[in-house]
């Protein structure tokens, strides 16, 4: 291989591959295995000095309450595991600018005081926690006042066979902490997969979520996050959003959450956020609106859901662009008259109008609410004559000589055909041109 | 047929007797949504609940919804027969919200971010709110807390 480097790149990349090793490179290393000086990595810590990494390498090792006070790098190597044998906390940090990597950390007793997890901090800053693997624990990973954080590649599994939701923390659960990174990780058996209370400015990318209790992502009070390309399955519900502006949440997907009272979205006092090439596949309610507004819901698929949408009364000036509506039981359906939010250029394949003009807009509005779903709203038993003859005749009537559903909620100009939404800019231009509409 | 008279009768009579009595239930933690903001109520150190005048429960994750509940329909909350929060010294014990002494400390968060703890027990109230810091409240200071969002920070 002789590829002509100049010197510069030559610089840079080295200068790049140096990079993680920064904090390193100023320390020693001290390492703990079965044969080594150090047996344990509580003393090993315990001995290091600010800045040095302690590399574990293999084996077995019951311990818990290892405190890092220091800055520091504790990296396994060779599957080492930290078994707590259910005395208390794993890992406690207690100083900034920590790394703990690769460690395998198992069994955590439920505590109802202290909350233990397998890695803990408070008040801290710049801390790195990948490639762990966290199995059995109350909480997994729990940080409060802190910021700058990396959770990545890790996986927390909980034991949530025969236990109580009680006697259950979540996998990663952040409290007024800010600028933070959660990506790549597998939650699952906890009460909440990830779990965010006044959370700002964080990311939360390409986590699978799944079979955690009440919800997979649960957030509160947490103002400008994204949240983009993460599955949530199996779970109570799927997630839950409340008292929050700014909301992201682009390209996830969101399936099998079904339950008396389950739903793919729950979304509670939301303002001015948007939700964005999303699949909300088999859940018995795929979005569920309360007093939320300015949001754009655009470009999403809803896909065998119960509901795909139920907005109340309480949600103002909502869009719903582009959507694709396919094979759920209701499309939308809502709890009163008052109707202020707008839908536009979706495709419903209940719509069973026409397109005499060919401009794949359909020539009839189409009125996504029935007037059996409004029925089942109010008297949720009459959930029983589904699909039985006095309802479809009642719908049609309905249909035919709108009385009880909102007026105003109905979708202008329908699309014919199901929106692909990978070409769907050329596709908004054509019906731009089309509708003669300005750029919205 | 006078057997199955009376059998259905006596089911009858069952279910319409024990439809009605207007009385506490315990909180079916991990199967309610909160009647306030419809989360799964889980956690069994922090549920509350309202039974009407008829008899119906409602359920809640949180002292704070039970108050903000009450706080949006007075009317409700004046004509319901309990309002009940939990022992947090005793989960799954419910107390009369009345008469129960709330801690109000950032050291316990409570579900949805009023950071409010139920005690039953004055003393065992005092000698948390030495543990943690915080204020003791009693329930129509916490009706008034949720009212202006006061979160004691």
């Amino acid at each position: 291989m002789m590829i002509n480097f100049s010197k510069h790149t030559f610089i840079l990349a080295a200068a790049f591959l140096l990079l993680p090793w920064g904090q390193v490179a100023f320390g020693s290393t001290l390492k703990v295995c079965q044969t080594c000086s150090y047996t344990s990595v509580k003393q090993a810590v315990q001995a290091a000095k600010p800045g040095d990494t302690v590399l574990v390498d293999g084996g077995v090792y019951q311990e818990s309450g290892i405190t890092i006070d220091k800055p520091l790098t504790l990296i396994g190597k060779n599957n080492p595991i930290i078994d707590g044998n259910f005395t208390g906390q794993l890992i406690s940090v207690e100083s900034d600018n920590v790394t703990v990597k690769g460690l395998t950390l198992k069994n955590v007793a439920t505590s109802y005081r202290q909350n233990d997890a397998a890695i803990r901090a408070k008040g801290r800053r710049n801390l790195r926690i990948l490639d762990n693997t966290i199995l059995k624990t109350f909480y997994g990973i729990y940080l409060e006042g802190s910021e700058g954080i990396v959770i990545k590649d890790n996986v927390v599994r909980g034991e949530n066979k025969d236990r109580t939701e009680s006697s259950l923390g979540n996998a990663i659960h952040l409290y007024y902490t800010d600028d933070v990174e959660i990506s790549g990780n597998d939650v699952q058996g906890h009460r909440d997969g990830i779990y965010l209370e006044v959370v700002k400015d964080s990311q939360v990318r390409n986590n699978l979520s799944h079979k955690n209790q009440r919800y997979g992502l649960h957030f509160m009070f947490s103002d400008r996050n994204v949240y983009t390309h993460n599955t949530f399955r199996s779970n109570g519900a799927g997630v839950a959003v409340m008292y929050t502006s700014n909301v992201q949440m682009e390209h996830n997907t969101f399936e099998d959450n079904w339950g008396a009272a389950s739903y793919g979205l729950l979304l509670k006092e939301i303002r001015d956020s948007v939700i964005r090439n999303n699949h909300f596949r088999r859940n018995t309610t795929g979005i569920h609106m309360e007093s939320s507004s300015r949001l754009d819901i655009k470009s999403n698929d809803f896909d065998r859901n119960g509901w795909a949408i139920k907005v109340m009364t309480t949600c103002l000036e909502d869009t719903f662009r582009l959507n694709n509506f396919t094979g759920n039981s209701f499309d939308v359906s809502t709890n009163g008259k008052s109707q202020h939010n707008h839908f536009e250029n979706n495709y419903w394949d209940k719509y069973s109008g026409y397109d005499l003009n060919k401009d794949k807009i359909g020539d009839v509005p189409y009125r996504p609410v029935s007037m059996y779903s409004m029925l089942v709203e109010r008297v949720p038993p009459s959930v029983m004559f589904m699909r039985s003859f006095m309802v479809d005749l009642m719908d049609n009537i309905e249909k035919v000589l709108p009385s009880f559903i909102p007026e105003n909620l109905v979708d202008e100009q329908p699309m014919m055909n199901k929106i692909n939404h990978d070409n769907n800019r050329e596709l908004t231009q054509v019906v731009r041109k089309a509708a003669g509409a300005e750029g919205r | 047929m006078k057997l199955l008279k009376s059998v259905v009768s006596l089911l009858f009579i069952l279910v319409f007797l024990t439809g009605c009595s207007v009385e506490p239930r315990p909180i079916p933690y991990g199967e309610a949504n909160c009647a306030h903001c419809n989360m799964t109520v889980t956690d069994n150190r922090y549920g509350a609940e309202l039974v009407n005048d008829k008899g119906k429960p409602y359920y809640f994750d949180s002292a704070e919804c039970l108050a903000a509940y009450v706080a949006e329909q007075p009317e409700v909350g004046e004509k319901a027969a309990y309002l009940l929060v939990t022992d947090y010294l005793n989960p799954n014990e419910l107390i009369d919200a009345h008469s129960a002494h709330f801690l109000q400390s950032e050291a316990l968060p409570s579900p949805m971010g009023m950071n409010l703890t139920a005690v039953k027990d004055e003393a065992a109230a005092t000698q948390m709110q030495q543990e943690y810091g915080g204020q003791l409240l009693d329930w129509n200071q916490v009706v008034l807390a949720v009212k202006n969002d006061d979160k004691f920070q």
